[in-house]
């Protein structure tokens, strides 16, 4: 393309197939899906073996490994991400800020459940509730936004076992770990990891 | 009939105004390849876009390699929008 003068039927030729080309975009990848997926499942695994063998409760600090480990890893990939790109989206824009919003509320979360424990109340139950309801909220707004049907389809299944854990910590049913982690560890395959590997998929035949 | 305005009125500068206008923001290399254009005439047209307020052109550094983003101003938009209708005045549409 030169920097030449066009007729007025040429420029509106031009816009129109200037937008279609925007349009024909790099689906992004799932990666960043995949990291937090196989990270959950896989801490999750560590803190019910652990649990299940030794029977001490201090490996529960384990679970802080998914926030530190995903919270540094999600930045540098998501930099890498944008770099391969080469160009941001209204809807990048919309999603990314949808899940600082899931960050900065699973932090205020942590806290909150840091402050009750200080204080002797043990409302850590909450923090298996709140990722699965907070979390599939965010990722079936993203599978609306960029038209992705395994991302609704997983956020649906991962918000059905959140509500299922809400009415469970309401009710006082106790969540024992032989039966909610496994149940935990799906919940995530089927929200991040199945998703991601689908969105892969499609970002490589798109390629 | 008003004039058709001559910074967006170039083949280039339309197309990267036409891109910018529907993306948030887009790197140097991205618009180098949707326009086909040469790395050397690209800066030229991107400066003069910049020089106009169109667009802001930030130089950042993405590890040892620079990275030139390119996002719509305010007063890039709305002249995009003007010179649109102005086109459709011509055109009859």
């Amino acid at each position: 393309m030169e920097d030449k003068k066009m007729t007025e039927k040429e420029s509106l030729e031009l816009i129109t197939s200037m937008i279609k080309r925007t349009r024909e975009r790099y689906i992004g990848d799932g990666n960043i899906l995949l990291m937090w997926g196989y990270l959950t499942v896989f801490v999750t695994a560590l803190v019910w073996i652990m649990l299940v063998l030794t029977h001490n409760s201090a490996w529960n600090w384990l679970w802080f490994l998914i926030g530190i480990v995903g919270g540094i890893a999600t930045p540098i990939m998501s930099k890498k991400s944008d770099r391969k790109s080469g160009v941001k989206s209204y809807s990048d824009k919309i999603t990314s800020q949808i899940w600082i919003t899931v960050g900065v509320a699973s932090i205020v979360a942590t806290l909150f459940c840091i402050g009750f424990a200080l204080k002797g109340f043990n409302a850590w139950g909450m923090m298996f509730a709140i990722p699965l309801l907070i979390v599939p909220m965010a990722e079936i707004s993203q599978g609306i936004i960029v038209k992705e049907k395994s991302l609704i389809i997983g956020g649906a299944i991962g918000l059905c076992v959140g509500l299922f854990t809400f009415c469970c910590l309401v009710g006082n049913v106790r969540l024992l770990i032989n039966w909610f982690l496994p149940l935990f560890m799906v919940a995530f395959a089927c929200m991040m990891i199945i998703p991601g590997h689908i969105v892969n998929h499609k970002a490589r035949l798109q390629r | 009939m008003k004039e058709l305005d001559p910074i967006l009125h170039s083949q280039l500068r339309l197309a990267v105004m036409s891109i910018l206008m529907s993306v948030d923001e887009a790197d140097f290399v991205y618009l180098k390849e949707k326009t086909e254009s040469t790395a050397g005439n690209l800066s030229v047209q991107l400066d003069k876009l910049s020089a106009a307020g169109y667009i802001t052109v930030t130089k950042g550094f993405v590890g040892k390699k620079t990275r030139t983003t390119c996002k719509v101003t305010e007063e890039g938009r709305q002249a995009f929008e003007e010179y649109v209708e102005t086109l459709k005045d011509y055109l009859n549409l």
